[in-house]
């Protein structure tokens, strides 16, 4: 079928039935600086559409519409991988109709490949786009980066709309098929470049931040991780993107060229691989503009869909040969369970996003966090959402000291000689209560609001009202 | 009245002022009530005790200080409020 | 011997509670400079709190006090003395000034490390390091420059005669001789450009107002991996030779520098770089 090219909402409903297609999904690329979800879910507001249940990748602070269709009792169901702000807030609260679900960057895309999340309409917010409906996100005024949490949607909806502000002749080597696209809607803008790029992307300064970063780089050094050919994802947080800057002198100092660095891309990436320290990016998500402008024009820095990254039934998955990971936590138990899905006060804050997904994969897995947070020792009895299983979590790495999972004794048996700080978990905890006394526990288990589903489908815990 | 402290983190601002009606009372306003708002509590009744002060109003913002850091605050402020008392 | 003393500001919780975590040898808990003048009982409370109920291992502790012409002098001392710390750094030094601080301190077993932060102080280095209780010597050279009004540089060339003497001062008294803090916080590797410079001339350690510094100013001060390799040669070849002086690699080796390589491995050992 060939893609049609319509210029407002308002046309769109006139070929298609919106009281029909209650199941609808949107990507976050553009981040706060996203106008297409807002102006999407207006009509849905306007047309006052019920039992309707969203697939949005992530919700971020300024998806406020969401919020209004809740407290219309327009919602049942939200599955997601990430959510932070009002949103958030609200839900934690006062739950929802039906339940919130939520899943991993590698879940997600399968479960829409599988049938899983059946998903009826995709909005997908395009900054660049043909007349066929190929294209890129890199390009454009609302330029984004890579598409990859939307490439599963573009394929597998029922019907797949693309929304742009800039469509143009013809696009090279588009990230989304056109053949695929149904409707192409070109609006005014889809985007604020200025709340596109996320503003964490910066290495940390702070001296406790940074003490952790250089344990860390020492870390994996030690395990003999830095080596021709390894692979290596950081994520964004200031901690490891420091940790990230370490393991570069390292390699610099040894000579050591790495394969591959995976998942969201920042300018610290791209300086190492425009510097030769690494092979390829492989780029599902770009957090700054420097990724953008480098995804743009380096053919080694790859832009890859959230299936390719983190499905564990893509055989081309990427993260399957990733040697070692860096994540952040909220939370983390005796058992290694991290969270970063709630709050030490039970309020939804996050997600896994690839967490689950990158911990399963990793040969390493490191957590990285400070000991204490203003007086909330990170290492709980239970923590208060597990979004990532402890059997997939290897390392804690505080400013007082390292934690190694007790499963790996070949990682206990190295380090046997080390001149890094190792304690058991437990003994780091009492490092902690030492300071902070015992906080105590407050995890209320009264109404269920919803669940985590790890991508092997298994529900791993379940989220309560606050 | 008199203060000691800050609200940066991990700090604490304290405020006390004498209580006309010879007792002590104590109010706690902390980002990390939940889970040590009892502690903080009996940290400050402890330090009145040990000081032997029977009539002032405490007032604890709390920003996640650790005890040595309450106690301090606390001891500062009251010093502070001695010292307006004898000027 | 401490390679680094870390400055951190004494009213400030979050890194006081934090000031073992830096690796820095020695830290310096600051009532002067980082205290605003309405704060200042503030700080003593809260350090008296925290040292009475933290103890810490393998870290040398120094508070410096306010100036002895200050009207916080005296407080600064007399609530300190009964606390676990090593001793106190004292700005705007003058021989009169430790002589008085001295006489305070007692029997109480703190040592001093003065400030030297004036021109006219210079002129009494020699007379400074020859005092008792001394632990070293701090140059301080932001308020130096200022006192001869020049600049500061990167060069540093404003501060080579004070950084000789000093040094040679403290030297010749076997006390630390400490440099001042490098004030870019975010330049480490002039920061190294700098720190090297001051061990060029003799300094044996360096002081800093950012932890993110100590680490750099820790591998500059400490032993590098040929000096102790080569001080291990001499002293295991000083083992099986029967006369008091020898040849190795062509050049005499005699007491004094046996002396010295053992010590070099001492400070190896200290710091777990053998």
């Amino acid at each position: 079928m060939s893609t049609k090219i319509l210029y407002n909402l308002e046309s769109l409903y006139e070929e298609i039935d919106i009281f029909e297609h209650k199941n609808i999904s949107f990507h976050h690329h553009l981040r706060n600086g996203d106008f297409v979800l807002n102006m999407v879910l207006k009509k849905y507001l306007e047309m006052d559409v019920k039992e309707l249940n969203l697939f949005p990748s992530s919700i971020f602070p300024t998806y406020t519409t969401i919020l209004d269709l809740i407290k219309n009792d327009q919602i049942n169901n939200i599955t997601t991988n990430y959510l932070n702000g009002p949103v958030a807030e609200y839900i934690s609260k006062n739950g929802l109709i039906g339940k919130l679900k939520m899943q991993t960057h590698g879940g997600r895309a399968r479960s829409i490949i599988e049938g899983n999340n059946n998903i009826d309409i995709a909005y997908i917010a395009a900054p660049y786009v043909d007349k066929l409906g190929n294209a890129v996100g890199y390009k454009g005024k609302n330029a984004c980066g890579s598409l990859g949490y939307a490439i599963a949607d573009s394929k597998y909806a029922k019907i797949k709309i693309l929304i742009t502000d800039t469509l143009v002749e013809e696009v090279d080597n588009p990230e989304i098929d056109g053949a695929n696209i149904d409707y192409i809607i070109v609006v005014d803008s889809i985007g604020d470049s200025n709340g596109i790029v996320s503003g964490t992307t910066q290495v940390t300064k702070n001296p406790v931040g940074v003490k952790i970063a250089r344990y860390t780089s020492e870390l994996i050094n030690e395990l003999g991780y830095i080596k021709n050919g390894f692979s290596f994802q950081s994520g964004a947080g200031g901690v490891s993107l420091k940790a990230t800057e370490y393991i570069g002198e390292i390699m610099r100092k040894n000579n050591v060229i790495a394969s591959f660095f995976s998942g969201g891309i920042t300018k610290y990436h791209v300086d190492m691989l425009e510097e030769g320290l690494v092979e390829k990016l492989y780029d599902v998500q770009c957090f700054d503009l420097d990724a953008v402008r480098s995804i743009s024009k380096n053919k080694n820095h790859i832009p890859i869909s959230a299936s390719i990254y983190a499905n564990p039934n893509d055989e081309k998955m990427v993260i399957k040969d990733l040697d070692c990971v860096i994540l952040g936590a909220a939370e983390i138990d005796y058992d290694f369970n991290v969270n970063v899905t709630s709050s030490s006060h039970q309020m939804l804050m996050g997600g896994s996003g690839g967490h689950s997904d990158t911990a399963t994969e990793a040969k390493l897995t490191i957590i990285v966090s400070p000991l204490i947070k203003a007086r909330i020792p990170v290492i709980k009895d239970r923590v208060m959402t597990i979004t990532t299983l402890g059997k997939n979590v290897d390392c804690l790495v505080t400013e007082r000291g390292i934690a190694i999972n007790e499963n790996r004794k070949d990682l206990i048996e190295k380090l046997k000689n080390s001149k890094l700080k190792i304690y058991t978990i437990k003994e780091l905890a009492n490092i902690a209560h030492n300071y902070t006394g015992i906080p105590k526990q407050l995890k209320k288990e009264s109404k269920i609001i919803g669940m985590v589903e790890d991508r092997t489908y298994d529900i791993i815990d379940y989220i309560y009202k606050a | 009245m008199k203060s000691a402290g800050s609200l940066e983190s991990s700090d604490c601002l304290i405020t006390v002022s004498y209580n006309k009606d010879k007792n002590n009372t104590v109010n706690i306003e902390s980002i990390v009530f939940d889970q040590f708002g009892e502690q903080i509590f009996e940290v400050i009744n402890k330090s009145l005790q040990e000081l032997n002060i029977k009539n002032v109003n405490v007032l604890c913002q709390d920003k996640g200080a650790l005890d040595y850091t309450i106690k301090a605050r606390l001891a500062t402020a009251l010093k502070r409020l001695e010292g307006e008392n004898n000027e | 011997m401490s390679r680094s003393y870390l400055f951190i500001p004494g009213n400030n919780p979050n890194m006081l509670q934090n000031l073992d975590v830096f690796n820095a040898d020695a830290v310096i808990i600051d009532f002067e400079d980082s205290v605003i003048s309405y704060d200042k009982d503030c700080a003593r409370d809260l350090v008296e709190n925290f040292l009475k109920k933290y103890n810490f291992e393998n870290l040398e502790i120094y508070i410096r006090i306010n100036d002895f012409e200050s009207n916080d002098f005296l407080k600064d001392v007399q609530s300190t003395l009964d606390l676990n710390i090593n001793g106190y750094v004292l700005p705007k030094a003058m021989p009169e000034s430790i002589d008085d601080l001295n006489k305070l301190i007692g029997t109480k077993g703190k040592t001093i490390i003065p400030i030297i932060e004036s021109p006219l102080a210079l002129l009494f280095v020699r007379e400074i390091a020859s005092k008792d209780n001394l632990h070293g010597i701090l140059l301080g050279a932001e308020d130096f420059t200022k006192e001869l009004n020049v600049p500061r540089t990167l060069e540093a060339s404003e501060i080579f005669y004070a950084r000789s003497i000093i040094s040679i001062a403290c030297n010749a008294f076997n006390i630390d001789s400490i440099d001042t803090p490098f004030t870019n916080t975010d330049d480490i590797s002039n920061l190294r450009v700098d720190s090297l410079k001051a061990k060029q001339l003799g300094f044996t350690s360096k002081s800093s107002i950012h932890p993110n510094h100590v680490e750099t100013i820790n591998q500059v001060f400490a032993p590098s991996k040929s000096e102790i390799e080569n001080a291990l040669r001499i002293v295991t070849k000083a083992k099986t030779e029967l006369k008091g002086a020898f040849s190795l690699d062509g050049k005499m080796v005699d007491l004094p520098i046996i002396k010295k390589a053992e010590k070099t491995i001492e400070t190896a050992k200290k710091y777990n770089l053998l």
